[in-house]
């Protein structure tokens, strides 16, 4: 037994849920304590989705254990009579796991219309990504039907899913890459595909498996049964995408030859550009410039997924001229393939763990310039003030941004290469900050005082450039009261520090807007208190 | 005080959303300063509390989880003496509360006899019930307090003074200070204390005034074991409920005190909120056991509540709310389908609701928040009535300024699962 304070993955259940919020009409049944609902607000609350997610928690509680009841049926046949999915996907949860409970036998019972699928995602064996794939795998193999091919190029894209790490833009990225190209897109799965869709999936020409954790061995199922070529490859960075694409070419011609279809050809590179004429990536110039030499000397720690690992460390040294001096992953079953696919590219043994204190310990030790990991090395490098950017699952609100960020293709490569520059670089602002002596003020003053002026725009070359004299990096001290403004009594003070900090600075103000208002020349406890109670905190 | 007849309130089949007892572990070990919350648990109670409670912020949280691996499942008591001992070095608690969860409930593992093992006089290890199968989000702080009580020092029956009861954080806790001494009400202390080893003492003279509306056993329990008495009166939210839990709660010392003309002032200071409450449909759909009292303060307040559901409903500690309530629909452990189609029948203007609803009632253009925000605001008190009527306005007028989502296009592509109709 051991002490665990952050998951790399989520349980069994949210990969199902994951599959469930991915598809249409596929509706997730978790025969679970309430509790276990919590993965439908990860889906509501990281994704925003508009709609209710497609997955209902049909409640196990104590009074049921000891009754002797079960809601399954009752919840199975509200499921279908709200939602009446093509398919319902019932799984157990790592308590009621224990039950033994017949669910075969008591979905029998319910007498439903729909299709009822039974998954026995174990979850003291399985977690997220072997569940959600297991899942998808599964559909794919009960769905697929051997079917002519469609008269012109087209592709499947399989993996993309619902909390899939920037799998939404990635999407947009591919799309505009294979529309460049003039393919058609068959089917795109499990992202917003139907049973009916993947039954679809044997008439394209070739499969597009970018992501190790989903889609690979539905993809293997695909080529193995219908003879479908597949590309397995992730194109991140410039150079792996100019290799993806010309590998895709090469597979769809070879289709196209037994179809007597004329040969693709890979148009100008400019052409995958958004406005069809520039470069369809700045990453190699960017690379060479000479605001870029600090970098070679810059190192860089990779901790993640299988995918991201191996793109990100392929790309900062490769792409990037960046020194790797460690490199992890959390999927344990991977281990081996990863090691295969930076071989080369490791300083020393790959770390493989699921302990996210073992990798802070490795980032600690090795002081890296840059770290790119995931929610948890974040909040390691924040602690070392290592600067550190987000490259993996699991993520946090903060990596789902509204803009077109992917992490694939040509503009997934630009994008990752401002985020190592304005990262890294930003680090480098820490330090001076810090050196110059802002450390000592307070977070809510830092907000509360008169806007700074703009900061420098700091070379990002190293050493520390020299300061601008009239437009200092640090934000001004805080403002001294305006003249005329009430003091604080030390009581009042000591009442304000047990203010949150983030609302501070704002009752500060009120506070004494307030005791100007009322004629009282200090601020005490009981004239904060009478305040807050009048105008509110 | 109580009423005569009793309210009524349905209940329903508890298909409804929220989180289990664990979420209390949240807010209780910031709460709690020389604490550590160790959770006998899976996978899953780590990945719940990782992603809900916002708790990730902190790299050095004090509470983790005695993670159950499947070689774990067959033995049928656990050995944590290690984690124990790692959890002490590494951060020195006074208290440990060891907390249930569903798995080990299930594998029948005999908590009591498991926290009394691990147990030292230096060091405590405290058996908290919070499992999921049992407790439902803020309920479970009322295990941690029924855990706290045999180390609550047995007061004189002389001593009375009153024990505010519920966790609220350190300004709130300085505000009824201050307005106890005005009122002339001796103060013995909180319970929950901020820290272990400053709790309160309790005895058959103390009187235990409850702050928070999810504590019902252990104010049973104090009741019971110590003799105290109970303050039955309104919670102390809004200022119809802060007026009344004052006056309560000086009569119980002799005091007697008419704050109507600190209520009315209270009032006027929010009358440009309540105006805009006026009249407007409120539905609670039920999450963290606040329900009755805020349903009853924005009753007060003007707007019309529509419905007010609660995980769990406490005839007797809530007897002064659900009376207030009368008239109103409340309802125990809510069906959110029977809810939703009765919103679609007649939109509320406003819908507090769970994390796992609220974006997609967004989506379906009913007006929502997160109850959540409500557990986690200075609501109590004269000095929290601007808040927590905020809380009401704030989304609405909010929603008002941004006007309606009239064309689905700003949502399209968002969500891979929405029935191809709907997107
Ligand atoms: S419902 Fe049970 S299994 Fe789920 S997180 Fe809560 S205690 Fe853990």
């Amino acid at each position: 037994m051991r002490l665990a304070y952050w998951m790399y993955q989520g349980t069994a259940h949210h990969g199902v849920g994951r599959i469930a919020n991915s598809m249409r009409g596929v509706h997730a049944v978790f025969h679970a304590p309430q509790g276990d609902d919590y993965v439908t607000p990860i889906f509501t609350m990281l994704e925003r989705t508009p709609a209710q997610p497609q997955m209902t928690t049909s409640v196990v509680s104590g009074k049921d254990l000891s009754r002797g009841t079960i809601q399954l049926p009752h919840t199975l046949r509200e499921v279908e009579q709200r939602s009446q999915p093509d398919l319902i996907i019932v799984t157990a949860s790592c308590s009621t796991i224990l039950l033994q409970d017949h669910l075969e036998q008591v979905v029998e019972q319910a007498h439903l219309a729909t299709e009822v699928l039974i998954y026995d995602a174990n979850p003291y064996r399985m977690q997220e990504v072997l569940a959600s794939e297991g899942l998808f795998t599964l559909l794919v193999e009960r769905s697929a039907t051997a079917q002519a091919r469609t008269a012109t190029p087209s592709v499947n894209i399989i993996g993309p899913s619902s909390l899939g790490f920037h799998n939404r833009v990635d999407l947009i990225a591919l799309k505009h890459m294979l529309k460049t190209l003039g393919v058609q897109i068959n089917v795109i799965a499990p992202w917003g595909a139907t049973l009916a869709d993947l039954r679809r999936l044997p008439a394209a020409w070739v499969n597009l498996a970018p992501y190790r954790e989903l889609g690979l061995q539905a993809t293997r199922y695909l080529e193995r049964e219908f003879g479908m070529p597949a590309l397995y490859d992730a194109p991140i960075g410039v150079q792996p995408t100019l290799a993806w694409l010309d590998h895709l070419l090469e597979l769809l011609n070879t289709v196209g030859g037994e179809q007597g279809a004329p040969a693709l050809r890979r148009p100008p590179l400019t052409a995958f550009s958004l406005d069809g004429e520039s470069t369809p990536s700045s990453v190699p110039w960017f690379a060479r410039t000479a605001d870029m030499e600090s970098f070679s000397r810059k190192t860089a720690f990779v901790f993640g997924d299988a995918t991201h690992t191996v793109g990100v460390t392929k790309f900062v040294r490769d792409e990037l001229g960046m020194q790797i001096v460690g490199v992890g992953t959390y999927l344990e079953h991977e281990a081996d393939w990863v090691r295969e696919q930076l071989a080369g590219y490791l300083p020393d043994e790959l770390l493989v763990t699921e302990q996210f204190q073992e990798v802070a310990t490795r980032i600690e030790q090795l002081r890296p310039d840059l770290v790119c990991g995931t929610q948890m090395e974040r909040h390691s490098g924040r602690k070392f003030d290592i600067p550190a950017m987000v490259i993996a699952p699991p993520t946090h609100i903060e990596n789902h941004l509204l803009g077109y960020y992917p992490m694939l293709g040509f503009a997934g490569a630009d994008y990752l290469a401002d985020q190592v520059y304005t990262t890294t670089k930003l680090g480098l602002e820490q330090h001076l900050i810090d050196m110059f002596g802002d450390a000592g003020l307070d977070y809510e003053d830092h907000h509360t005082a008169p806007t700074a002026p703009p900061e420098p725009a700091a070379p990002a070359s190293e050493p520390a450039p020299q300061l601008n004299g009239d437009a200092p990096a640090v934000p001004a001290p805080p403002a001294p009261a305006p003249n005329g403004a009430p003091g604080w009594t030390a009581d009042g003070e000591a009442m304000l520090r047990k203010v949150p900090f983030f609302v501070r600075g704002r009752v500060r103000q009120n506070t004494e807007r307030y005791a100007i208002q009322q004629g009282y020349h200090e601020i005490t406890a009981a004239v904060l208190r009478e305040a807050k109670e009048m105008i509110g905190g | 005080m109580a009423p005569d007849r009793k309210p009524a309130f349905i209940r329903e089949d508890a298909a409804y959303h929220s989180f289990c007892g664990l979420a209390c572990v949240g807010w209780l070990y910031q709460k709690i300063k020389d604490s550590f919350f160790l959770i006998l648990g899976t996978h899953t109670c780590a990945h719940f509390l990782q992603n809900t409670m916002g708790v990730m912020v902190f790299a050095r949280p004090r509470f983790g989880i005695a993670l159950i691996e499947e070689t774990d499942l067959s033995r049928p008591q656990p050995e944590l003496h290690a984690l124990i001992e790692e959890i002490k070095a590494d951060h020195h608690p006074s208290v440990i509360f060891l907390l249930s969860s569903c798995t080990p409930d299930v594998m029948k593992v005999e908590f009591q006899g498991l926290a009394d093992s691990l147990s030292t006089p230096s060091l405590p290890v405290l058996f908290v019930p919070a499992s999921g199968l049992e407790y439902t989000f803020s309920q479970s702080e009322d295990s941690v307090l029924q855990a706290l009580l045999p180390f609550c020092p047995v007061a004189a029956p002389d001593d009375r003074r009153v024990v505010f009861l519920g966790s609220v954080n350190d300004a709130i806790a300085d505000d009824f200070l201050a307005e106890a001494e005005q009122l002339g009400i001796p103060v013995a202390g909180f319970l929950p204390s901020t820290h272990f080893t400053e709790l309160p003492a309790i005895g058959a003279g103390t009187i235990i005034a409850p702050l928070q509306p999810y504590l019902a056993k252990v104010a049973q329990l104090i009741t019971n074991e110590r003799g105290a008495t109970l303050l039955s009166s309104l919670f102390p939210f809004g200022p119809d409920g802060t007026r009344a839990f004052w006056e309560d709660l000086a009569a119980q010392f002799g005091i007697m005190v008419d704050l109507s003309e600190r209520e009315a002032r209270s009032w006027a200071a929010i009358a440009s909120h309540t105006e805009r409450l006026r009249g407007k449909k409120i539905f609670f759909t039920a999450d963290n056991l606040l329900e009755l009292p805020l349903a009853r303060f924005v009753q007060s307040a003007g707007a019309e509540v529509q419905e007010c559901s609660s995980p769990y409903i406490n005839r007797r500690f809530h007897a002064r709310e659900l009376a207030a309530l009368d008239g109103v629909r409340v309802v125990e452990q809510p069906n959110y389908n029977r809810q939703l189609r009765d919103m679609h029948a007649d939109p509320p203007d406003l819908v507090i609701s769970t994390m796992g609803t609220t974006n997609p009632l967004l989506g379906a253009g009913i007006v929502a928040k997160w109850s959540t925000e409500f557990a986690f605001m200075p609501i109590h008190g004269w000095a929290g009535v601007p808040s927590l009527v905020g809380m009401f306005t704030r989304s609405i007028d909010r929603h008002a300024q941004l006007g309606k989502l009239d064309d689905p296009v700003w949502t399209a592509g968002l969500m891979p699962s929405i029935p191809l109709e709907q997107a």
